[in-house]
């Protein structure tokens, strides 16, 4: 459960208390800054990182063709597929997960979210899948 | 046997397979509001749950450089509503309206980028 003190460190990023505050504690632009969505269309203020130039792995191409073939299958469409991988996935998994991290959780989010497998499915199936590796 | 309400998920590959998209789209819209050398703004719509509209852009001056394609709107398409198609236009900005601090010495220097119709007033 070590992932527990990571996870208290996500909360103070805007830097004041923000549990459940009543309206009138959030005027129009927090509320514009908090629905505004995570996207990659650049033009926000951040700090400068490092170009680097990586190799895609194994498990990157695998990712992208597995999202592809969800694709020619019609499960989602491109525009759904950066919707959900961009935005639906909230700012700090946005920020915090590999690019294709979040390709790959997303496509096993839509499955279950389009009733192509159920939850219980997806959890026995990563767990036999790692006791593989124990 | 599953009594899930069964849904077409096939729809707009099956449209789009040969074609192509937005290829798949082309005479679905209605008459482009605007054309070639139009000067336009940029709306500051709602951007709640999804656009592909920059923020940066909102209120911006711009000129239409090309009437591209037709296709759904982003925040349409990605909830996979494909039925209501509208003009897209390539459209291109001064740099030095979009940003504050652009230096003087790139006065000249430009943005091109495609938004769809609905994002768009005459200014």
């Amino acid at each position: 459960m070590r992932h527990l003190d990571i996870v208290k460190q996500f909360q103070p990023s805007l830097h004041t208390e923000t549990h459940a505050p009543s309206p009138d504690m959030v005027d129009d632009d927090h509320y514009r800054a908090y629905t505004r969505s995570s996207h990659d269309l650049g033009g926000e203020p951040d700090i400068p990182i490092t170009w680097e130039e990586k190799e895609e792995e194994i498990w990157e191409h695998n990712t992208f063709v597995t999202c592809e073939v969800l694709a020619w299958r019609g499960v989602w469409n491109a525009e759904e597929r950066r919707r959900r991988q961009n935005v639906d996935v909230g700012q700090t998994i946005y920020l915090g997960l590999p690019y294709y991290g979040r390709w790959l959780m997303t496509a096993a989010l839509i499955l279950v979210d389009k009733q192509y497998v159920t939850l219980s499915e997806l959890q026995d199936k990563i767990h036999e899948v790692r006791q593989r590796y124990e | 046997m599953s009594n899930k309400p069964v849904y077409d998920r096939e729809h707009h590959v099956k449209k789009a397979t040969g074609i192509g998209d937005p290829q798949c789209f082309t005479g679905e819209a209605p008459a482009a509001k605007f054309k070639v050398g139009d000067q336009l703004r940029v709306r500051d719509l709602p951007d709640l749950f999804y656009t592909r509209t920059q923020t940066y852009l909102r209120g911006t001056a711009c000129t239409v450089s090309a009437v591209v394609y037709e296709s759904p709107a982003a925040e349409d398409e990605s909830w996979d509503n494909t039925d209501k198609v509208e003009w897209f236009y390539s459209l291109v900005f001064k740099q030095s309206d979009l940003w504050p601090d652009y230096p003087s010495a790139f006065g000249n220097d430009t943005l091109e980028t495609e938004l769809p119709e609905r994002w768009l007033e005459s200014a």
